[in-house]
């Protein structure tokens, strides 16, 4: 697993409120956007995404530790820890806004994705994004939890409608709004050179999906860091209005093994001689 | 204001701006940076200001705290420090508030509209337009109580089944051990193609080491499947159908 991750206040915002954790360790990597005043956003992501890791971490060391919320039928044990990690981050922003007046109404979005095996759970809750690019081809894996992207799914606006909405920014669910967060919980197929990015809606906002696709194809092997730099610098030339974060997670190839250690033993001998 | 940017080799896995309070290191999960390595002892060290100083001080680690390649026990730090703890690496970097753009264009431009900044539509407000958006796609939907069961009907091809009910979020065909529609034979892939429940309860099929086709046309993007449709992958040929 080849991974990278940036993020950048962008051009036009003070603070930068985009947090985001990557727990290679875990197989585990969480990106989150907040929001609210007095840089509230900044805490409420911060803590959505060090909570989520947290949980996970827990779990992974205590099989036995119980799930936060309902068990969801039709997905997997590990799908199921990371949607309980997200209601568990739920909690504790909502902990954290009652603890400071300042900080009541943050909120933040949250994607995050862990794998196993070929397998990848994703949760998110919010306007963050998941993409997958397998064979040169971007796919967005997540729905967007907005008022505009409801009404896109209802036939009431057409997509182009929609980007150019000025309720664009207004959220259905997020962390912190409520005391019970329904997450989005899916499953998918993660095959060798499939590259997965999480962004915020920073990044989105300000590229289309060829541009993005077209950054992703661009990096090479082991460049999952660049990828992620190259991403967020086309998104503050665009315009940078919004904070931006991009994590990229690539799954590289398999070393072949034996064959191919047999092949550079040889191919290293004829060179010696 | 300083921050500090957690590395491994190359890719950065956490970036944390110092506030006033002090920043833990170490392998145990409360510190503000964890790196879960053996070679990293549960406490650390810890970053801390004092009197407008950025200090570190190692917590006696069993393995060392190194900065710029020196092991130390208690610095101040500096932008473009690089603080190397097992394998990992700390940078100090000085995140700059104002940008140097912002500067240029502070006459001309105002603050940016606060209106632009994300929010939750309002518990209330939130209830209802949820509501509507329920009550409106009643006609579409089917009741939960007559849900009927999308199956996948083996027409052709060796499987495990003849016929598979699809209740899990992501199906795979293949010839994997995990996959649903098990695929038999020497040559079959081990994973063919998917098909994914969406949370409008929409099923939709894609490619995986082969590209299927759907009605004898082969698809370029994921498709939502319905009822009736042929699917062929890998020498299967398969009906997707909603049961009762």
């Amino acid at each position: 697993m080849d991974f990278g991750a940036r993020t950048d206040t962008g051009r036009i915002r003070e603070n930068n409120e985009d947090s985001f954790r990557l727990a290679p360790e875990l197989n585990l990597f969480v990106l989150s956007d907040g929001m609210g005043g007095q840089a509230s956003g900044e805490v409420a992501s911060r803590v959505a995404t060090e909570s989520i890791v947290a949980h996970c971490r827990e779990a992974e060391s205590d099989s036995s530790m119980p799930l936060v919320g309902v068990r969801i039928a039709g997905v997997s044990g590990a799908a199921n820890r990371l949607a309980s990690a997200i209601r568990h981050a739920n909690d504790e922003v909502r902990k954290a806004a009652d603890q400071n007046s300042e900080w009541n109404g943050m909120g933040a979005t949250v994607v995050a994705v862990q794998f196993v095996g070929e397998r990848m759970s994703l949760a998110h809750v919010g306007d963050s994004r998941a993409y997958r690019l397998r064979a040169g081809e971007l796919e967005l894996l997540t729905q967007d939890h907005s008022f505009v992207a409801e009404q896109v799914r209802r036939g009431i606006m057409t997509q182009k409608e929609a980007e150019r909405s000025k309720l664009q920014n207004v959220l259905l669910r997020a962390l912190g709004a409520e005391p019970i967060v329904d997450v989005d919980v899916q499953e998918e197929l993660i095959l060798e050179g499939d590259t997965i990015l999480l962004c915020s809606d920073g990044l989105t906002r300000d590229l289309s999906n060829e541009q993005i696709a077209a950054a992703l194809n661009e990096s090479g092997d082991e460049q999952a860091q660049e990828a992620a730099e190259r991403l967020v610098d086309l998104a503050n030339q665009a315009g940078g209005g919004d904070n931006i974060t991009a994590i990229v997670v690539r799954r590289t190839a398999k070393p072949v093994g034996a064959f191919a250690r047999i092949g550079r033993w040889f191919k290293g001998s004829e060179e010696a001689s | 204001m300083s921050k500090l940017v957690l590395k491994f080799e190359n890719s950065i896995l956490q970036e944390l701006a110092m506030g006033e309070k002090e920043v833990s290191i170490g392998r145990s999960p409360d510190n503000g940076i964890v790196i879960d390595n053996p070679a990293v002892s549960h406490y650390h060290a810890r970053v801390f200001n004092e009197e407008g100083r950025l200090m570190l001080e190692d917590f006696g680690s069993l393995n060392g705290t190194f900065v710029n390649g020196q092991r130390v026990k208690m610095v101040t730090l500096k932008p473009g420090d690089s603080v190397m703890i097992g394998k990992h690496t700390i940078v100090i970097t000085e995140s700059v508030e104002v940008r140097a753009f912002s500067l240029d264009h502070n006459a001309s431009r105002p603050a940016a509209p606060k209106i632009n900044e994300t929010v939750m539509l309002d518990t209330k407000e939130r209830r209802e337009f949820l509501q509507k958006v329920a009550s409106g796609g009643e006609s579409a939907q089917v009741a939960p109580t007559r849900l009927k069961v999308p199956t996948l009907v083996v027409k052709r091809g060796k499987t495990d089944q003849k016929e598979y009910n699809l209740t899990d979020k992501l199906t795979v065909i293949g010839k994997s051990g995990w996959a649903t529609v098990k695929l038999k034979g020497w040559f079959a892939p081990k994973v063919a193609a998917q098909i994914n429940r969406r949370e409008d309860n929409s099923y939709y099929i894609g490619g995986a080491d082969k590209v299927p086709s759907v009605n004898g046309q082969e698809i370029g993007h994921p498709m939502k499947l319905s009822s009736g449709d042929i699917i062929e992958v890998a020498g299967t040929e398969l009906e997707f159908v909603f049961r009762d």
